[in-house]
């Protein structure tokens, strides 16, 4: 992915990456990413968590408009156990539907 | 085991540590499959968005194999991999597509498929003026390929070529799976 993204960044649009995996977005060096601590799959956050997955993609926009430096990685601290505790009912109720 | 290690505090448990869930990641690929990751020395050339963007053409691209239920899937059982690209119409719903995917757990995004493909809550942020739009397409692929040279030649390529030229986006979302 970190491929596209300079492929892309070197045409000349802005790109921004959402990660889970810091060490491999340092080493392909990427433009610039949102580092989440979090599984595989689980990107943007928990399931029926749509105001986790909007901060997630809302702070990947940001960093279009206020990283100037290659390869800035900005953390986003939210630990996965307080994810899964935020997200266990919104999950639950989002099944049955 | 020496005394030392005895009074070692046992390592924190990264989920309520808030550290990278899967430690050396990069290593532990390419042990399995050796040659698959590659390293640059050095950054491309940062670009800069040229408008505000409530004014930008966003558009996401995502290595999670999601595509419209009515399409044919890309192959998952390849060996090197598949280094073709689909495309997502960007007014899709969760309801029209499907994730074909064989190396990351998707079953939460089978749920809801905003977990890894956030393309409702893009559709908002649009719909709120938060953006300027959305191309019309956004991109998918399966993101197990064993040839990275291939990999930036073709597929690499190939999406930035339809980013820029086709869908004319003023911005790129990236979401790895």
């Amino acid at each position: 992915m970190g491929l596209i993204q300079r492929a892309i960044e070197a045409r000349g649009v802005p790109t921004v990456s959402v990660t889970v995996a810091r060490d491999v977005t340092e080493v392909i060096k990427v433009p610039r990413a949102v580092f989440l601590p979090w599984p595989m799959g689980h990107h943007f956050g928990a399931p029926f968590h749509r105001d986790l997955q909007r901060r997630v993609v809302l702070a990947a926009l940001s960093l279009l408009e206020t990283s100037n430096e290659p390869g800035t990685i900005f953390d986003l601290p939210i630990k996965w156990a307080d994810v899964r505790r935020e997200a266990q009912t919104l999950t639950e109720q989002g099944r049955k539907l | 085991m020496t005394a030392a290690d005895k009074h070692a505090l046992p390592a924190a448990d990264p989920r309520d540590a808030g550290t990278q869930l899967r430690a050396g990641l990069w290593q532990t690929i390419n042990e399995r499959y050796p040659g698959s990751m590659i390293r640059k020395e050095s950054y491309v050339r940062q670009a800069r968005l040229a408008k505000p963007l409530t004014e930008c053409r966003l558009t996401l691209v995502s290595s999670c194999g999601v595509h419209l239920k009515t399409e044919k899937p890309l192959d998952v059982c390849h060996p090197f991999g598949d280094f073709r690209f689909m495309r997502v119409p960007s007014g899709a719903k969760h309801e029209e597509l499907i994730i074909h995917q064989l190396k990351y757990p998707h079953d939460d995004a089978d749920l809801d498929i905003n977990v890894i493909f956030p393309i409702e809550r893009l559709q908002e942020l649009s719909q709120e003026g938060r953006l300027g739009g959305l191309t019309a397409n956004f991109f998918s692929f399966i993101g197990y390929n064993m040839d990275p040279e291939k990999f930036e030649r073709t597929l690499a390529a190939g999406i930035a070529e339809a980013v820029v030229e086709e869908e004319q986006a003023d911005c790129a979302l990236l979401a790895p799976a």
